[in-house]
């Protein structure tokens, strides 16, 4: 699992206002796209079981996937589960899947919309990674914002004061999922 | 007036001489003369109409009141009337008529002959009439009748013409004696005979000289077609039928379509020419009767060949059970086929054929695949263009999908060594054409020679797809994928190279080049890196082995002169065996000890970066029960775990010499390859064994288990299966059957329940009694995951998706679970099929284990796990 060598480092330095980047679903190519994405969610099924990650075309749709990130331990987000959105450009691998949060998240990285700011998703995405890798990469995310380029100037500065930043979690957490 | 008595006169003559029933041949000359003038002078009187309507009036009715009721009334004989009987009666009836029609056919013929226009209309009034008439209430056994008496006739003359063939064979001046007699019997009548008929007994030429007066009579009348046309047809047929099933059925080694054919031309239509020209042709052959016989015999011969074409197609499944030596018979068929239209029939029924004796659970999946194979090859001389192949095969295609075995058949089959005929298919080396693939072919050679796909093909597919030959093609096809064919061959050839344990790989090599031409480099890489693992486990071995040797030959210079001379392999035997030896007379007790010269245990493992399984070899305790590696040949198979097939997992607890030897083993691996490790797979592997009883010595190979439940007992002579099971951490079941390999062996034998003591000396053959059958299903065990390891690995996928599924989704009902299974985790064709019912049951039992929660008709994870 190379792609699992994220550096936050270098999602920090990329941080960047995101764009929609997501081509128009191009039928053109679709077979050997839907064969990749066939096969990465074999992998994940058979391999992250367990890791807090998880994913799944939301339809008969395989473009469409719903993604399921468990809080890393030990962090804030600890035991917290947050869906994710997860659109498939046509041209996948080589264009990076968007990526949203469903569920609000308090986030430096995350606005209010569930957009995230991840260098991978925009100009460090590489053919290379996987759904797997990607998850990882925003569970790990969860325990280490990157604080520098924060899309949640709020979340960012609270970062520090951990306790309140928590309960503002878990207040926004619970608000969201008891509806 | 003088007109007047003049008519009455002319009148007179004219209907007398017309009427005239008694007229005789002779007196035609002295009639003619009178009654010439008298007509003519009729007609100039312009009574032309009146005489032709009054003759045809006459004559009308006599037919209608007498001569028609007589001649029926000669048929009042019951259907079951013997053929003779039949025969008298009808030539009886038939001269009957004739002699009734024949004056007014002459009354006729003379009146046309004064009749200006030659009377031609006249003739042809009479005929119809003669038909109409007679014909126009025929009785129901009149048929009969004639069926009987022509069928007796054509039995008489084919019998005798079998036995002039018979006596022509014989002797010649018996036949000529024969027909010498024949002749003189004959009455003259048919003096110029000789021909058939004249061999056969007196009686059949009694009958053939009724039987040819009959067709005369009818044929002066007109009659020969009307009346035997129909019954003669249906006996050809019937005999046709009764020839070709005797002469044919279940003989497919020899063509027959020419003998056939010469049979219908001299037999048949000899007969026919016979019915409708007489012996000897006597009767002119208008050109109106030989042209309505040259459309007699195509319909015969059509009628012969539907008939041979129905038998074939009968006896088509025969005829592919022993393809190729029934070639001839195909090839018949199949011009048979060229000339009827049965190809439905012949799809139908073979597809019939197919289901009821081929695709049913009695029969075996290799037995179902060779005659597969052989339906391909005998479809295809058949027709070429391969439809009736497709549209026959389509079921077996199907139900072998339903087998579970049949990948496994079609490979091991594939490389079989006993030359069966896949594996010569599979020299033939040609890509395999997977048929999503099948449009980049290669143009077909020359576009001129291209053919129309027959009527009953199914458009949707490209004729080419149906032409290719190649059976390993079309046998991978069943599924359309390679790679179920590819993983199926890796686990072959894990097997093979497991159970063996020879490093010789050659065999193998070539069948991998073969289907590597096949099936592709990248699709075969893995099975290139199990056989690159067999080479360099050899090399390994043999580099950890001289090694040991060096430092062995160190220690031993350094002791004793003596044991300088014993050095490696054979000597190693020696040596263990010699203290083996020395160990009887030193403890007594301790006789039975293995002295065992491995020669291969396996034991597989995963090295540490997961790059490489092992699998040692073989072991060889020293008699005591200490360890002294250096006397074991111990080899090993070094596998790399990434590319081997899942191999088997089961514990073993090798005895304590032979872990300490993996572990020394273990240690110069990890010197020769650094940063690598090994993986014990303990369970595999081969043991051979020398072991030492008080009164015999016997050599075995056994399994790793086995070899180690004796070698526990050279430590004490009387374990329980629970001792042994703690002590070798192996199911105590699987201990037991294990213990029964060394029953049988008069090894071991079970003391009181669950004990079992060494059996030091045969007592007699009392302890034969006692063996204890091994199962052989034991022996055959396989190093790879079996299909029911398999289901169940499929199952293990199917939750992981299913918990994927629903950790996302929420909650879904079964339907939409299953569909969604379909749509993303049973990936390319399975060979198993996962049903509705299937999931449900899977899910109830989730649901039973608390790992499910459902509710209102949808499935979700419970809560918080």
């Amino acid at each position: 699992m190379a792609s699992q060598n994220l550096d936050p480092a270098l999602a920090a330095a990329a941080a960047r206002r995101k764009d929609k980047s997501c081509d128009s679903p191009n039928k053109k190519d679709g077979h050997s796209v839907s064969t990749r994405l066939q096969k990465e969610l074999m992998s994940l099924m058979m391999k992250c079981s367990g890791k807090g990650i998880s994913a799944f075309p939301e339809d008969d749709n395989i473009f469409k996937w719903i993604g399921t990130i468990e809080g890393p331990a030990e962090s804030v987000y600890e035991s917290l589960k947050y869906k994710l959105s997860l659109e498939f450009p046509s041209r996948y691998p080589h264009v990076a899947p968007t990526v949203k949060f469903v569920t609000p998240i308090f986030h430096p990285n995350v606005d209010n919309d569930g957009n995230i700011c991840l260098d991978i998703l925009k100009e460090k995405w590489s053919a290379l990674y996987d759904v797997g890798s990607l998850l990882m990469s925003l569970q790990i995310l969860l325990g280490e914002p990157n604080n520098d380029s924060p899309l949640n100037v709020q979340a960012a500065e609270l970062w520090t004061n951990q306790a309140a930043y928590k309960k503002t979690v878990l207040e926004k957490y619970h608000k969201a999922t008891s509806k | 007036m003088a007109k007047c008595t003049s008519i009455n006169f002319a009148w007179d003559i004219a209907t007398k001489c017309l009427s005239d029933n008694t007229f005789q041949k002779e007196q035609h000359i002295d009639r003619l003369t009178r009654f010439k003038p008298a007509v003519e002078y009729l007609l100039e009187q312009g009574l032309e109409i009146l005489v032709t309507e009054w003759f045809m009036e006459t004559f009308q009715q006599d037919l209608q009141s007498r001569i028609a009721p007589n001649f029926w009334s000669t048929f009042k004989i019951d259907d079951t009337s013997s053929s003779t009987i039949c025969l008298d009666c009808l030539a009886h009836g038939i001269n009957i008529l004739h002699s009734s029609i024949v004056p007014y056919a002459n009354s006729l013929s003379l009146l046309a002959s004064v009749l200006p226009n030659g009377g031609r209309s006249l003739e042809e009034r009479f005929d119809v009439l003669v038909k109409a008439l007679l014909f126009y209430r025929t009785p129901m056994h009149f048929s009969e009748v004639v069926k009987t008496v022509y069928s007796s006739v054509f039995k008489a003359f084919s019998d005798g013409d079998d036995k002039k063939e018979r006596i022509r064979t014989s002797d010649d001046s018996e036949m000529d004696m024969d027909e010498s007699t024949d002749i003189e019997k004959d009455d003259g009548d048919d003096d110029e005979g000789g021909d058939t008929e004249h061999i056969s007994a007196p009686s059949n030429s009694d009958t053939l000289t009724a039987f040819h007066q009959i067709n005369a009579q009818l044929y002066s009348l007109g009659l020969l077609e009307r009346v035997c046309g129909e019954p003669v047809t249906s006996i050809i047929h019937q005999k046709i039928k009764h020839h070709v099933d005797q002469q044919c059925a279940g003989e497919f080694e020899k063509s027959f379509i020419l003998s056939l054919e010469s049979w219908l031309d001299n037999k048949v239509m000899g007969w026919l020419h016979l019915v409708f020209f007489g012996k000897n042709a006597e009767r002119p052959q208008s050109p109106v009767m030989s042209q309505s016989l040259q459309q007699w015999k195509e319909r015969l011969q059509y009628y012969l060949y539907q008939t041979l074409a129905e038998l074939r197609i009968q006896e088509l499944f025969n005829i592919i059970v022993e393809f190729p030596e029934s070639m001839s018979a195909l090839n018949d068929l199949k011009s048979c086929l060229e000339k009827t239209d049965l190809r439905t029939k012949l799809v139908q029924s073979l597809r019939s054929a197919f289901e009821n004796r081929l695709l049913h659970p009695g029969v075996n999946t290799t037995d179902i695949l060779t005659q597969y194979i052989s339906s391909i090859r005998a479809l295809r001389v058949l027709d070429p263009s391969g439809i009736v192949l497709e549209l026959v095969c389509e079921p077996i295609r199907k139900y072998l999908r339903t087998r579970e075995d049949t990948v496994r058949c079609i490979v091991s089959s594939l490389t079989d060594d006993s030359s069966n005929e896949l594996a010569d298919e599979l020299v033939k080396a040609q890509p395999v054409n997977v048929e999503e693939g099948a449009a980049t072919g290669t143009e077909e050679a020359n576009p001129f020679d291209w053919q129309p796909d027959p009527i009953d093909a199914d458009p949707s597919q490209t004729s080419k797809s149906r032409r290719t030959s190649d059976i390993i093609s079309t046998l991978v096809n069943i599924y359309g994928s390679r790679e179920l064919f590819v993983n199926e061959y890796r686990n072959l050839l894990a097997d093979r190279i497991l159970s063996s344990f020879s490093y010789d790989t050659a065999r193998e090599l070539r069948n991998l080049e073969l289907l590597k031409l096949r099936f592709g480099e990248t699709q075969l890489h893995q099975c290139e890196v199990m056989l690159k693992d067999v080479a360099d486990s050899k090399r390994c071995n043999t580099h950890v082995l001289s090694e040991k040797e060096k430092k062995r030959k160190e220690e031993e210079k350094k002791k004793e002169e003596e044991e300088k001379k014993k050095e490696a392999g054979e000597e190693e035997e020696e040596g263990g065996a010699a203290k083996g030896g020395g160990n009887v007379e030193d403890g007594g007790k301790e006789e039975e000890k293995d002295g065992e010269q491995a020669e291969d245990a396996i034991d597989g493992g995963e090295d540490k970066e997961n790059e490489e399984v092992i699998t040692p070899s073989p072991t060889h305790p020293s008699p005591e029960g200490v360890p002294s590696s250096e006397e074991m040949d111990f080899n090993t198979m070094i596998l790399s775990a990434q590319f081997w097939p899942n191999l088997k997992e089961e514990k073993l607890e090798v005895p304590q010499e032979i872990k300490q030897w993996m572990e020394t083993y273990t240690k110069s691996y990890e010197v020769l390859k650094g940063m690598r490790t090994l993986n014990w797979k303990t369970n595999l592997g081969q043991v051979t064994l020398d072991i030492e009883l008080r009164d015999r010595t016997v050599t075995l190979t056994v399994s790793p288990i086995q070899a180690t439940i004796i070698m526990h007992f050279q430590e004490r002579e009387r374990w329980t299966i629970q001792e042994l099971s703690e002590k070798m951490q192996v199911p105590g079941g699987a201990v037991r059957r294990k213990i029964a390999y060394w029953q049988s062996q008069g090894l071991l034998k079970e003391e009181s329940h669950d004990t079992f003591v060494l059996v030091e000396e045969k007592q007699g053959s009392t302890q034969n009694q006692e063996m204890v059958m091994i199962d052989s299903d034991e022996e055959a065990e396989s190093a790879t995951a079996s299909v029911e390891d398999q289901k169940e690995e499929n199952l293990q996928m199917y939750w992981s998706f299913i918990t994927g599924m629903l950790m996302n989704l929420e909650s879904l009902p079964l339907e939409r679970i299953h569909s969604m299974l379909k749509m993303f985790a049973i990936q390319g064709p399975s060979t198993t099929e996962f049903t509705e019912n299937e999931l449900r049951h899977l899910l109830e039992t989730k649901v039973r284990e608390q790992q499910l929660v459902y509710s209102a008709g949808t499935y979700r994870l419970p809560q918080q796990r």
